[in-house]
């Protein structure tokens, strides 16, 4: 826990400061997971603030500050996923405005000259994204929590509320088509 | 087969792993808090406001209710009309000089066979 339980007790007995303490003390943590979530830097900030309003509205409804955690990562998952279930609808606009848009980003972070280890990113950041189109919008959060978030079967039980094994078998098969996507991918491009 | 997909498996992995780096916790911008407060205000209005349409609504639902049970509560009746019993009133709808409907029945038995 990074912060202390009586923080979010005053937090949800309506104290304005505790709870901007929690958001300073969170913000960066949410802020790379929804990055990782959605790949779409421009609109990280916009979910993550999501997340801490709706963690406001909802904090009476915590039972105990020890599953705060869980319950943090819970609504980044819902806002994640509501965000990616509102892309795939506008999709199509979508892609070509954010591939002008993340040129333009690219160009702007590097004063014009796009470096390389951005570039490696980018490509890295395209090609999970690219992989992780073969699974739902669901699975594919469920799938870069366990992945690349590295949280437990444990920790993902308690975000998501059903049993361990139904976790597995979800996590396998979309691992499964994610993997058979990947190899697709390499007998088109070649491995690396 | 198994070694490719091992391989394959090892090969996604890495490419998670790589993923991870490639996605570093970014730094929140300048406005990130001042944004959050905004849209906290902003929700409380809204919801302030259709509170307290609903409350309006819910008044004026109760203040009808209560001046329509008020109206069904006061007598609107016509006193002579239940001083009747129902044969009276029709008997009074009904006068006895009418003679089709009080008049005796005259039943002309015929003979079908004559």
């Amino acid at each position: 826990m990074l912060v202390d339980f009586q923080l979010i007790e005053r937090a949800q007995k309506g104290d304005s400061a505790a709870f901007n303490e929690i958001v300073l003390v969170y913000r960066k943590r949410i802020l790379g997971t929804i990055t990782r979530l959605i790949a779409r830097p421009e609109d990280v900030e916009d979910v993550a603030q999501e997340v801490f309003v709706r963690l406001y509205f909802s904090l009476d409804q915590l039972r105990a500050a020890e599953v705060f955690e869980p319950w943090l990562h819970r609504l980044t998952t819902n806002a994640a996923y509501d965000y990616l279930r509102k892309q795939r609808r506008r999709q199509e606009f979508r892609m070509s405005d954010l591939s002008e848009q993340q040129v333009v980003m690219a160009d702007a972070m590097a004063g014009g000259k796009v470096e390389h280890d951005q570039l490696h990113n980018k490509k890295i950041r395209e090609a999970v994204d690219s992989l992780l189109g073969a699974v739902s919008e669901a699975d594919r959060v469920l799938l870069l929590q366990k992945e690349v978030e590295g949280l437990s079967l444990k920790e993902l039980e308690k975000i998501y509320k059903v049993n361990e094994n139904a976790l597995k078998v979800r996590l396998f098969r979309a691992r499964q088509r994610v993997l058979k996507a990947f190899g697709e991918r390499e007998k088109r491009e070649g491995p690396g | 087969m198994n070694s490719n997909r091992g391989n394959g498996e090892e090969r996604l992995d890495a490419l998670f792993r790589a993923y991870r780096d490639a996605c570093p916790d970014p730094e929140p911008s300048a406005n990130f808090m001042p944004n959050v407060w905004a849209r906290i205000e902003s929700r409380q209005n809204f919801t302030f406001s259709f509170r307290r349409m609903a409350n309006a609504l819910v008044t004026a639902a109760v203040a009808l209710s209560i001046a329509l049970s008020v109206y069904m509560a006061i007598p609107h009746s016509n006193p002579n009309y239940y001083s009747q019993s129902y044969i009276e009133a029709l008997a009074e709808a009904n006068p006895l000089e009418a003679p089709d409907s009080v008049g005796p029945v005259h039943l002309e038995l015929t003979d079908p066979g004559r």
